[in-house]
């Protein structure tokens, strides 16, 4: 027999039977003070201070000389100038961020990228490495001059749907983010599965190339994209330049059950963090890996509920 | 729908493939995500439920960027309108509507959004508005005025598996569905006071609820008024032979149930196989393939055959659900009522 569960229900059960006000009549709403260092949470609506003494930022409106917050989210304050900072947004990307995106489109000379921005991103043909080359050059990467042929042959690179991880490079004038994949490191993604997590979620790391005991590799994109594959050995080509059947390829290595599970069950506690909104981190993931193992909970009991409240207790707990 | 690229598709394929086969979250191929359900969520309407499939312990948010990885939710409503009959007809149709926000296909042009809307609701009507499941509590007045049954269904977000989402929601819509009782009004010219010269009318109402005792006044009722009754009325007839839907996703020669969308996206056949159970008796209502695969007779009929006990399972699932949503709305209307006193 199939089981259905039920909504939960608002913990503040009274929630409609009560009386509420709307702010504008509400005179009994305080204005806060901002001087605390505590960072402060507001819903949308909310009166975040008066419109007198400070200035609007992002996020927020002026009525009736108050300044109200937009979104929900935590309340920055710089000099006069009040931002909120929305808990759920799109990604916004930074030069030098590692990134996860799907080609959406492929256009003269470039590719139309999703990376969760609001924008799709640019990846030019002239910023990512193309075959050939390498024997008459003397450094790692093939930095040939792109050619009429390569245009000709943009799908052999990347086609519409294809994953990649790849950089921010610069910014258009219109705010669209450029990417590169001129590294190794970067590239076409194969041998695994994709998460994705709200971009809040996702630090800033040392390394967001990640690599678990347990043979699975991580590549954490700033955009909240979560890329989670077999364990490929690196330097596999060491300085010889790279390999643009292997870097291009659309075939899966094999990958054997454990393996396989081992993804999953990954990919699940990835899934489960996220929805309990605990922030990523290596160490994080480790603990919980460990931990899943360790209490011998089933891949598919993590997104069944009670394992859930455990696991991100324990997390919780540790860091 | 959702674009994936080869290589995603390729390690889907093999992993269910692969012995044992491995879903992409662990699941084995005949299990569902958590699929919640609540009856009743849209006050003004005869009839509404709310179902959500994967994830529904983390409030609204069931949708993330792009639609991927996040759950399925429906929500559907019935509206009773009064609609008249026409000559031969018997009345009390149920009309369709299937409605897909944007929001649940962020890729989806609004052209390929319409299409799909329409498709969903070709869909839904052949099964639910077909003669043979009309309920027969439908009727004001006989040969003149009927409900006619509206069902909305909305397509909030879409994670994968919305057709047995869909059915779910209609089902439990419908079950949940109350007929306001009505009495007919019969205008008779006035007898007893016809030789004082009254020329006025005088107004009857018949005492009966759409009784059929009086077979002669069937040709004279022509209008009727709603009874003033302490519930909300009576509920559809023949409810329990509304179909759930079960939707096979076949890969060569296995077959998983509840797919995902990156699942969807990489098996090339789908059966939508819809079964009622009335009094236990099974009742193929629909069958329809999709994808460009081939597949044999022999290989369907096994199909169909796991088909039914899948879909049994759904059945008594969401018949015991829907009885515990109804004692659990009985308990807080009464509530209610007694709070409203006290």
């Amino acid at each position: 027999m199939l089981s259905f569960v039920s909504f939960p229900q608002p913990t503040d059960y009274d929630y409609h039977s009560t009386t509420r006000h709307h702010p504008d009549v509400g005179d009994l709403m305080d204005v806060d003070d901002l001087d605390t260092t505590a960072p402060k949470l507001t819903y949308p609506g909310e009166t975040v201070t008066s419109a007198h003494d400070s200035m609007r930022g992002h996020g927020t409106y002026v009525d009736k000389e108050q300044v109200i917050a937009s979104v929900a989210g935590s309340v920055e304050r710089v000099n006069k100038l009040v931002t909120v900072r929305a808990v759920r947004t799109r990604y916004n990307p930074e030069v030098g961020d590692l990134v996860v995106g799907r080609i959406t489109e492929v256009q003269p000379r470039r590719w139309k990228v999703d990376a969760n921005g609001r924008q799709d991103a640019i990846l030019m043909l002239s910023s990512v490495n193309l075959p050939g080359g390498v024997q008459a050059c003397r450094f790692p990467l093939s930095y040939r001059r792109k050619l009429e042929s390569d245009e000709l042959q943009m799908r052999t690179f990347f086609e519409e749907g294809d994953l990649l991880v790849a950089e921010v490079q610069a910014f258009f004038s219109d705010g669209a983010m450029s990417l590169h994949t001129r590294s190794l490191k970067y590239g076409k993604l194969r041998n695994g599965q994709l998460v994705i997590v709200p971009s809040a979620l996702i630090r800033r790391l040392k390394s967001h190339f990640i690599s678990l005991p347990c043979g699975v590799d991580l590549i954490l994109g700033l955009n909240g994209y979560i890329w989670v594959n077999k364990h490929v050995q690196d330097s596999d080509h060491g300085e010889e330049g790279f390999d643009a059947e292997a870097v291009y390829s659309n075939q899966n290595d094999d990958i054997d059950v454990a393996t396989r599970s081992a993804i999953a069950r990954v990919s699940n506690i990835i899934r489960l963090l996220a929805d309990h909104f605990v922030p990523l981190t290596d160490t994080r993931l480790l603990e919980a890996y460990d931990w899943v193992v360790e209490q011998e909970v089933d891949t598919k009991d993590l997104i069944h509920g009670d394992v859930g409240d455990a696991l991100v207790a324990m997390v919780g707990n540790n860091s | 729908m959702t674009s994936l690229s080869k290589a995603e598709k390729s390690y889907i394929q093999s992993s269910l493939l692969s012995d044992p086969p491995l879903r992409l979250d662990g699941r084995s191929l005949e299990d569902y995500r958590p699929i919640a359900l609540e009856t009743g969520v849209v006050p003004l309407a005869n009839g509404s439920a709310k179902v959500c499939i994967g994830r529904p312990g983390r409030g609204g948010y069931v949708q993330e960027a792009g639609g991927v990885g996040g759950g399925t939710e429906v929500v559907a409503g019935v509206k009773l309108e009064v609609a008249g009959v026409g000559d031969g007809e018997g009345g009390g149709k149920v009309a369709c509507t299937v409605s897909c926000s944007p929001a649940a296909y962020p890729s989806l042009s609004s052209n390929a959004l319409d299409d799909l809307q329409s498709d969903l609701t070709i869909l839904l009507e052949s099964v639910l508005s077909h003669p043979s499941l009309r309920p027969n509590n439908l009727v004001i007045v006989p040969g003149k005025k009927a409900w006619a049954v509206k069902l909305d269904a909305v397509v909030f977000a879409d994670g994968g598996n919305v057709v047995d989402c869909l059915m779910l929601a209609c089902r439990a819509a419908l079950w949940d569905t109350k007929v306001p009782l009505t009495k007919w009004v019969e205008y008779r010219a006035p007898r007893r006071h016809a030789a004082q010269g009254d020329v006025g009318m005088d107004v009857d109402v018949d005492e009966e609820a759409g009784g059929g005792f009086e077979t002669k006044g069937e040709s004279r009722a022509t209008d009727f008024e709603l009874t003033d009754y302490w519930d909300e009325g009576e509920v559809l007839s023949g409810r329990e032979s509304w179909p759930v839907c079960v939707t096979l996703n076949v890969l060569s020669n296995i077959h998983f149930l509840d797919a995902k969308l990156q699942e969807e996206a990489s098996v090339p056949l789908r059966m939508y196989v819809m079964y009622a159970f009335p009094r236990g008796k099974p009742i193929l209502q629909t069958f329809r393939l999709i994808g460009p695969e081939v597949s044999t007779i022999d290989q369907l009929r096994g199909l169909i055959k796991r088909a039914e006990s899948y879909a049994r399972n759904t059945w008594t699932g969401l018949e015991a659900k829907l009885k515990d949503e109804e004692a659990r709305r009985g308990v807080k209307a009464r509530e209610k009522f007694y709070g409203r006193l006290g």
